[in-house]
């Protein structure tokens, strides 16, 4: 009984590895979107902590941003989203700017906002581009 | 021969009979989800290790138990199998991972599905589980509803990551639902609409009419939904109104104030400005919009009727939340002669504001409309337990068979379409129905449906449970308590968890936070602190005396005892601290909000006059953890040190130039930005 189970198993493994190469593609495009919900709480992140230097779309033209120089990032801008990932967006909001060698005028969230929002933030900044 | 036959075949037939029950078994839709699940974990594994694991999963009902919250058994990880697999996060239903949330993962064995997401967990078809026929006692919650779920546990009106929940319920006490609805936790509701005692000399019955017809249509600020009245309805209505006496002591005030002479509208429009009455009315729509628009309020009440308002608000009105400002009898003068200058709905015709005469048929007629129309239960209170409305014990737990649809025959039979009808055209159902029709937009239709959908036929359990904790504002009694009321700081203030939230400055600590003698020129001549917002303080014109007496008051009462009087005792601060704060105020980047001099970002206070607003104690605590103060506030915790925090308030406190309040046209005001 428990070699037939190892026999399926590994038999399984093999159609299953064999199955994994040409499965890629497939599968990256079948990633579902994030859905309104899971934006949610990103979203009331962002509207609470970053629009006002990032501005509404993500373009880095929030009401405060005239006075800065330099000028806050533009989130949206499809080159900027694809030169980071994921890890890498929730280090800058995580540490700030000073703390991923960028300016102190973007602060470190990291004592403010748990992992979870920190997520949901860059979940939703991915959704602003343009 | 025959007989042997026949039991060959019966015992054949017996046999197919036994054998059905198995097979069925073996082709029930979980079992091939299961199988497909080990293929996509094996595609998904990491290792070899995690690969066998997908593979040598168990084909069987998986579930969760959960003896102490209603003995609840979820089989809902039979066909989610993926739930809690961080494997699975880009996997499509039903194995996706589930989105982490404040109770997921940590908290799945505990809650189990359906306490959130309803659901019949014991099922392990997938019709049968989601609930989807009428009859079903607990349907699935759709997604834009979810935070019903939130409800059934949490009772507060605001709760975290829950803003739908939270918007929903804000708005049904905001719409005074619970005045005519009796619903738990809000037995004791009272409506603060306005008495009507003084509505013959303050308004006219061309206006009453226009307001009864559509009061939205007349100010979009209105509380009052549209009851839908006849114009039958409305003339008798008016006239029980007009008939009603006005207390004699206002109605010597009114005519009083009508008979006083014109007062100088340039100054009243300076007045107005001043002292920010936008904070929370509109004028043509600009404005806080929490208190009526004032855009027309010339044509809305009678000149002696405002100016004895203005004077005392609170001898007409007497749970409104408007302070009484410490006007002269000439200020108020002025301010409604700019009113009539200005403030005037120019194409009304000139009777809008004359009164009715009144036929006293007709106001005994209106009268009882007044009660069965329900008028009295926002306007006149309602005596104890009792309410006008059907009850909402339970609401979100009814079966969609048990709703009368009535005439709605295309409507989908749901609990959630019915309570959406329901809040939309309350009246289509049938013919008779008494709810009025309040303008929700689709948004505040959604938050009021998962409310609704959040109160359960049984509450949980109290070890689930989660109150809020009940603390009433500590406002002292006395003269101060007196002062405190006068001006309404609790409108605008929050004071421990009881208050407004018009303003973004708690008065908890406010005590530990300023310095007295600022506090008390600032509450004689409030200033803007933050310049970005919209709301600010108004000048309410209080006396030095009582700002003295309030400004005593607040640093002997309104203090936090974790809060040093002076941080700096036994390591006094050095010039070079000093310097040193300077250093980190830039490596910091606090400029990017803050303004010191002239240079600076528009989000937080400028800090230029921080030695005589703010105690070095509470400073040095706020650096420490910002969010301590308020939850939501929005400077950064920068996990500073306490030697790095001292320098940082022993630069701050070398700031003290006088307060140069910055130019708001650089920077357009926003609403709520700073909140």
């Amino acid at each position: 009984m428990r070699r037939r189970n190892l026999l399926i198993a590994s038999v399984l493994l093999l159609v299953a590895t064999s199955c994994r190469r040409a499965n890629r593609p497939a599968s990256a495009v079948a990633i579902p979107r994030p859905t309104q919900y899971e934006l949610r709480l990103g979203k009331e992140v962002y509207q609470s902590y970053c629009i006002g230097c990032h501005g509404d779309s993500g373009a880095g033209d929030g009401f405060n941003a005239f006075n800065l120089d330099p000028h806050p990032r533009d989130l949206s801008d499809p080159v900027f989203q694809k030169g980071k990932s994921n890890a890498e967006l929730a280090d800058a909001v995580r540490r700030g700017g000073a703390g991923v060698g960028l300016t102190s005028l973007m602060p470190p969230w990291g004592h403010t906002l748990d992992d979870r929002h920190i997520d949901a933030v860059v979940l939703y900044i991915r959704s602003m581009r343009r | 021969m025959t007989l042997r036959r026949l039991f060959a075949l019966s015992s054949l037939a017996f046999l197919i009979v036994l054998a059905f029950s198995p097979v069925k078994n073996a082709l029930r839709p979980y079992r091939a989800l299961q199988r497909q699940f080990r293929l996509v974990g094996i595609a998904r594994a990491s290792s070899g290790k995690a690969a066998e694991a997908y593979s040598s999963r168990p084909i069987a009902i998986q579930q969760v138990w959960i003896p102490e919250l209603n003995n609840r058994v979820d089989r809902c990880t039979t066909c989610h199998l993926g739930v809690v697999d961080a494997a699975m996060t880009t996997a499509t239903e039903p194995f996706r991972t589930h989105p982490p949330t404040f109770h997921t993962p940590r908290d799945v064995q505990r809650f189990g599905c359906t306490a959130c997401h309803g659901g019949e967990g014991l099922a392990t078809d997938q019709a049968d589980a989601h609930g989807t026929s009428a009859d079903a006692t607990s349907p699935i919650l759709p997604a834009d509803l979810i935070e019903a779920g939130c409800g059934r546990c949490h009772d507060a009106e605001a709760v975290r990551d829950a803003p739908t929940l939270s918007a929903g319920r804000a708005l049904m006490t905001k719409s005074n639902c619970f005045a005519c609805h009796k619903a738990r936790g809000h037995e004791d509701f009272r409506a603060d609409a306005p008495p009507l005692e003084t509505l013959s000399m303050k308004t006219g019955a061309e206006w009453l009419r226009r307001w009864l017809s559509n009061p939205k249509a007349v100010d979009a600020n209105a509380t009052m939904p549209n009851f839908q009245l006849t114009g039958d309805d409305i003339k008798v209505l008016s006239h029980y109104l007009f008939a009603r006496p006005v207390p004699p002591q206002l109605q010597h005030a009114i005519e009083l104030a009508g008979a006083e002479p014109n007062g100088d509208s340039a100054r009243g429009k300076t007045l107005f400005a001043e002292s920010r009455c936008i904070s929370c009315h509109t004028v043509g729509g600009k404005g806080n919009g929490s208190a009526p628009e004032l855009g027309t309020i010339a044509s809305r009440a009678s000149r002696g009727w405002l100016i004895a308002f203005v004077r005392d608000p609170h001898a007409f009105y007497p749970q409104t939340k408007m302070p009484r400002y410490s006007f002269t009898d000439a200020d108020v003068r002025d301010i409604v002669a700019w009113f009539e200058d200005e403030l005037k709905d120019f194409d009304a015709p000139a009777n809008i504001l004359t009164p009715l005469r009144v036929n006293q048929t007709f106001a005994e007629k209106g009268e009882k409309l007044f009660k069965s129309a329900g008028c009295f239960a926002c306007h006149s209170g309602v005596k104890e337990g009792e309410r006008f409305g059907p009850d909402l014990y339970g609401i979100g737990d009814r079966k969609a068979t048990s709703l009368d649809f009535g005439k709605l025959t295309d409507l989908p039979r749901t609990l959630a379409g019915w309570l959406d009808a329901k809040i939309t055209t309350p009246r289509s159902f049938a013919s008779g129905l008494k709810m009025p029709t309040f303008a929700f937009d689709a948004a505040q239709k959604r938050a009021i449906v998962t409310a609704l959908l959040a109160m359960p036929a049984t509450a949980v359990p109290d070890a689930y449970h989660s109150s809020p904790v009940q603390q009433a504002a500590i406002v002292p009694a006395g003269p101060v308590g007196e002062i405190m009321t006068r001006y309404r700081c609790l409108s605008c203030h929050q004071i421990g968890r009881a208050g407004g939230d018009i303003s973004t400055a708690p008065l908890t600590f406010e005590g530990s936070k300023v310095n007295h003698d600022w506090l008390v020129n600032y509450l004689a001549v409030p200033y803007s602190i933050r310049p970005i917002i919209a709301e600010r303080m108004p000048v309410l014109k209080v006396s030095k005396e009582e700002a003295g007496r309030l400004a005593d008051a607040i640093a002997m009462i309104y203090v936090d005892p974790s809060t040093p009087d002076d941080p700096f005792l036994g390591r006094p601060a050095s010039d070079h601290d000093a310097a040193e704060g300077e250093r980190l105020y830039t490596t910091f980047g606090c400029r990017s909000c803050h303004i010191i001099g002239k240079i600076g970002g528009y989000y937080g206070p400028p800090l230029t006059e921080t030695k005589a607003r703010l105690k070095p104690g509470w400073v040095f605590r706020f650096l420490q953890n910002p969010q301590r103060w308020r939850a939501d506030v929005r400077c950064p915790n920068y996990g500073m040190t306490d030697t790095d925090a001292l320098r940082l308030t022993a630069y701050l406190e070398t700031l003290a130039e006088a307060p140069a309040v910055p130019v708001a046209a650089a920077a357009p005001a926003r609403k709520e930005a700073a909140k």
